[in-house]
């Protein structure tokens, strides 16, 4: 370990992780950790069983009616019948599920019924998941870069001018409403420098330049008010960790600050930062409609509240579940990340 | 992190590196721009509030949204002009062989987009198939007269109707109507479900592809049987359900051509060099439907005085922002045989007459009713500034229920409420603001309104072939509901388009079926 300590950290530090998990896969361990994995994993399933059945009985429930959504309101009582009858909505409710529930089993998620009509869920879902999938990752990649400079800085010179800038640049970025700032960026970079669009969006796959560029002001509307929470996360951490015993003990060694910093302040520090992420992470797939809707972009968010109001069953069923999945998979990344990182499971 | 090295001056190495980011940046915007406008000669058009397009297949379409998308990739037998009037448009010419008996002469040699020709079998297949029970068609209503449809050659539809109606001819244009034309090969070849996604019609634009709530992409179809249209190459209709982005897109130039602008932002969007925008009184009206079996609406009295205690110009003035007119019926003054230029004293504010009026009925002050409305925008302000109106005048105690669009419909339907604000747009035909809603027994009379002496005008109107008689008959029934108040008659809403400097050829209509209109537009190359 200390071989390595000059400014190829970042590489060692890899190879000496890679080494960790392979001596792990060889030995008892990893077999614990296939365990920790199938009984993680086992668990998620019931999660989402539970789920499924929840989500459906939450849509029954709900007043609204399918038929007015999509027939409009001077539908006649016939139309409406046979708009029931046609996608099986006169059918008793415990088969209605189980025509769903054993239709999800082979991959099918049924059709929607307002929001396009005979349209395969599955096939909305594909269209919508790229889209909503480059905006989170777009968000993040912001928010954690400023985040880690903005932190470590304030950290690092803590209570200096450079400290007071980044704290109060990221409170900024907590309190402005993403909404807002959504408009503030469109008023300065759409409509008055003109080099950035106002609405309308590209998906990833037709072409990621371009992706890259639309998204760039709606990811940086959601980035902000993260790379905020996230900055004073890691800011508080790294003060926290910076006065413990193990760090002064480090320094005493003599080691240069720059590798006390990356492997016994920064390291320790990612523990609270890295679950902070995990937490926004599971915002970022369903919870930035109001971005969506201001930018034009077909995210999986506003396809359930479109879903939503049109009481289209099948759509918002299908959205929830993949909400459950996603923070089910975000939750146990988050601990496996969590569990290498924290040193004392390592050695 | 604590900076051991500094530099005295830029090293080459991030002189490079400084270059290559400020080039990237310098050409991503001009990379996204070229994604983004798709090229040259395209046209992108906004349906802005919009979050849904249901369904492509015009027989099974229902939602406003649906028709103003489709209507761009198909036509009807007739068409509306501008000024309201009715002409043959797929149809060559059609004439009467007696009162019930319509003859279609199409137009030859008109092409669908997979190239096959129109013939009447098409259109018999078309009517048929939204009469059809099978279909379930949303629009049957409307074409109920029809008994039967004959395609006796190659190029000729007979229409053989129960009785004689003019409201069923009106039907057959390209809008809020179901009565499209569709190939019945392409259907035949693609089954219901494939066409609804990608339709075959005659229209000046073919589908390409279809994002479900988010954009229809366009082609033209190059056999159009308007010469010279097309004028562009491709067309995307954009979906903004959020009305400022719709505004902003405008002004940022992300789209060329908007169908409706937000209310509020009319005046910011004015003042743009680049931007015109176009204002006429709408086909549409807007109304408070009242529930006539139970109280306090069950009193004419009250609903008199409620009418007359209910100031419209201040409704249209803060919710809407000035951006309509007060009405005193149900018909849009765009429909000018039937609109009613004198004045109507029960729809006019006058608190005096609306509290004796109130006094010789059943229900006085105190009396509690709820409005039901939904949403956050202009319905919910509307319905909070007459409930407020009509307490202070009439010393009621109105409340306002607000839930959303899907509830308040299905209550609305079912009555079961006191009474909630509604109405509709781009609506061309006469019958559809008075038979609709207040014959007994139409497809809008919720409220389950019935006068024999209406019924008795309606059906005259219907069967009058002579606009200015068929206009005045309508207008001599809705004098005699507006005496009876089934309904508050509200406002009218302007019907506004908007688009930018060098987009050419748009014609507003106060039907505002942006779809119908996209032939003949260009944009600068």
């Amino acid at each position: 370990m200390l071989r390595g300590c000059r400014s190829d950290w970042l590489l060692n530090e890899f190879v000496v992780r890679f080494a960790g998990i392979a001596r792990k896969m060889e030995g008892a361990s990893a077999l614990g950790f296939i365990w920790y994995l199938i009984i993680r994993l086992g668990g998620a399933l019931v999660t989402i069983a539970i789920g499924a059945v929840f989500v459906f009985i939450l849509m029954q429930l709900i007043p609204g009616d399918p038929a007015i959504a999509a027939l409009g309101e001077n539908a006649t009582d016939e139309n409406v019948a046979a708009f029931r009858r046609i996608h099986g909505l006169d059918q008793p409710l415990p088969v209605q599920f189980w025509i769903w529930l054993s239709g999800i089993a082979q991959g099918d998620f049924g059709k929607s019924i307002t929001l396009a009509q005979g349209y395969p869920v599955w096939d909305l879902m594909v269209q919508r998941l790229p889209n909503t999938l480059f905006i989170a990752v777009y968000a993040l990649v912001i928010a954690v870069v400023i985040s880690f400079f903005a932190g470590s800085i304030a950290a690092l010179r803590q209570g200096r001018m450079s400290d007071t800038a980044a704290t109060s640049a990221s409170i900024l970025g907590i309190s402005m409403p993403d909404f807002w700032l959504s408009y503030v960026l469109i008023l300065v970079f759409s409509l008055g420098l003109g080099v950035l669009p106002a609405f309308g969006f590209t998906s990833p796959l037709e072409s990621f330049s371009g992706a890259l560029v639309n998204g760039a002001l709606p990811a940086f509307a959601i980035a902000a008010p993260m790379a905020g929470v996230f900055a004073r996360i890691l800011r508080a951490a790294l003060l926290e960790t910076k006065r413990r015993d193990y760090v002064t003990a480090a320094r005493s060694f003599g080691f240069r600050d720059t590798f006390v910093y990356m492997h016994y302040i920064f390291r320790n520090a990612l523990i609270p930062f890295v679950t902070v992420i995990g937490v926004q992470v599971r915002y970022l797939v369903g919870g930035t409609v109001i971005i969506e809707r201001i930018f034009g972009i077909a995210g999986l968010g506003s396809m359930m509240v479109d879903g939503a109001f049109g009481r289209d069953f099948a759509v918002v069923q299908a959205c929830m579940l993949a909400f459950l999945v996603f923070v089910l998979g975000v939750n146990l990344i988050v601990d496996i990340i969590c569990a290498f990182l924290d040193p004392r499971r390592t050695h | 992190m604590t900076g051991t090295s500094k530099f005295s001056g830029v090293s080459r190495r991030n002189f490079l590196v400084g270059a290559a980011a400020g080039v990237t940046a310098a050409a991503l915007p001009s990379w996204g721009r070229v994604a983004h406008a798709a090229g040259k000669n395209h046209l992108n058009v906004g349906l802005i509030g919009f979050s849904v397009v249901n369904t492509l297949d015009p027989q099974k379409a229902a939602l406003n949204s649906d028709f103003w998308a489709l209507s761009a990739m198909f036509n009807g037998l007739m068409r509306i002009l501008p000024d309201g009037s009715v002409e043959p448009d797929l149809a060559e010419s059609v004439s009467q062989e007696n009162d019930t008996t319509y003859i279609f002469s199409l137009r030859k040699g008109v092409k669908f987009h997979n190239g096959e020709e129109l013939t009447a079998e098409d259109v018999k297949f078309t009517l048929d198939r939204v009469l059809s029970e099978e279909t379930a068609s949303p629009n049957r209503a409307k074409f109920e007269a029809i008994e039967q449809v004959e395609a006796r050659d190659k190029y000729t539809v007979v229409l053989r109707l129960s009785v004689p109606s003019v409201p069923v001819i009106t039907h057959l244009h390209n809008g809020v109507t179901g009565s499209q034309i569709i190939s019945k090969k392409a259907f035949e070849d693609m089954g219901a479900e494939a066409f609804s996604k990608a339709p075959v019609g005659t229209g000046p634009f073919k589908i390409k592809e279809w994002r479900p709530s988010e954009r229809l992409k366009m082609v033209a179809h190059t056999d159009y049987f308007r010469a010279g249209e097309p004028k562009v190459a491709s067309c995307d209709i954009l979906l903004i359900a959020e009305e400022t982005s719709g505004g902003t897109a405008m002004l940022a130039g992300d789209i060329d051509l908007a169908s409706t602008i937000p209310f509020a932002d009319a005046p910011q969007l004015e003042a743009d060099p680049n931007i015109t925008i176009s204002r006429m009184s709408g086909a549409n009206w807007r109304y408070c439907a009242l529930n006539l079996s139970k109280a306090p609406f069950d009193d004419v009295n009250f609903r008199r005085a409620v009418s007359m205690a209910f100031n419209r110009e201040s409704v249209v003035k803060a919710a809407i922002f000035g951006e309509g007119s007060p009405m005193q019926g149900a018909i849009p003054s765009y429909l000018k045989t039937a609109y009613a230029t004198y004045e109507r004293p029960v729809c006019q504010f006058n608190p005096e007459r609306a509290r004796a009026e109130m006094a010789k009925g059943k229900y006085g002050e105190g009396t509690e009713a709820v409005v039901l409305t939904w949403g956050s925008g202009w319905w919910k302000r509307w319905s909070e500034i007459f409930a407020a109106n009509i307490n202070q005048v009439l010393g009621t105690k109105f409340t306002v229920e607000v839930t959303d669009a899907n509830v308040a419909f299905q209550r609305y339907k079912a009555m079961e409420m006191d009474c909630s604000n509604t109405g509709w747009i781009g609506r061309m035909e006469l019958d559809e603001y008075i038979g609709d809603c207040f014959r007994t027994g139409a497809s809008r009379n919720f409220y389950k309104y019935s006068n024999a002496k209406v019924d008795e005008l309606i059906d005259a109107g219907r069967a009058e072939f002579n606009p200015v008689k068929r206009g005045e008959l309508y207008r001599m029934a809705e004098d005699l509901i507006v005496e009876e108040c089934p309904v508050i008659f509200s406002f009218n809403n302007n019907a506004h388009n908007m688009w930018r400097t060098g987009v050419e050829g748009f014609v507003p209509t106060p039907g505002q079926h942006l779809g119908s209109q996209l032939g003949p537009v260009s944009v600068p190359s």
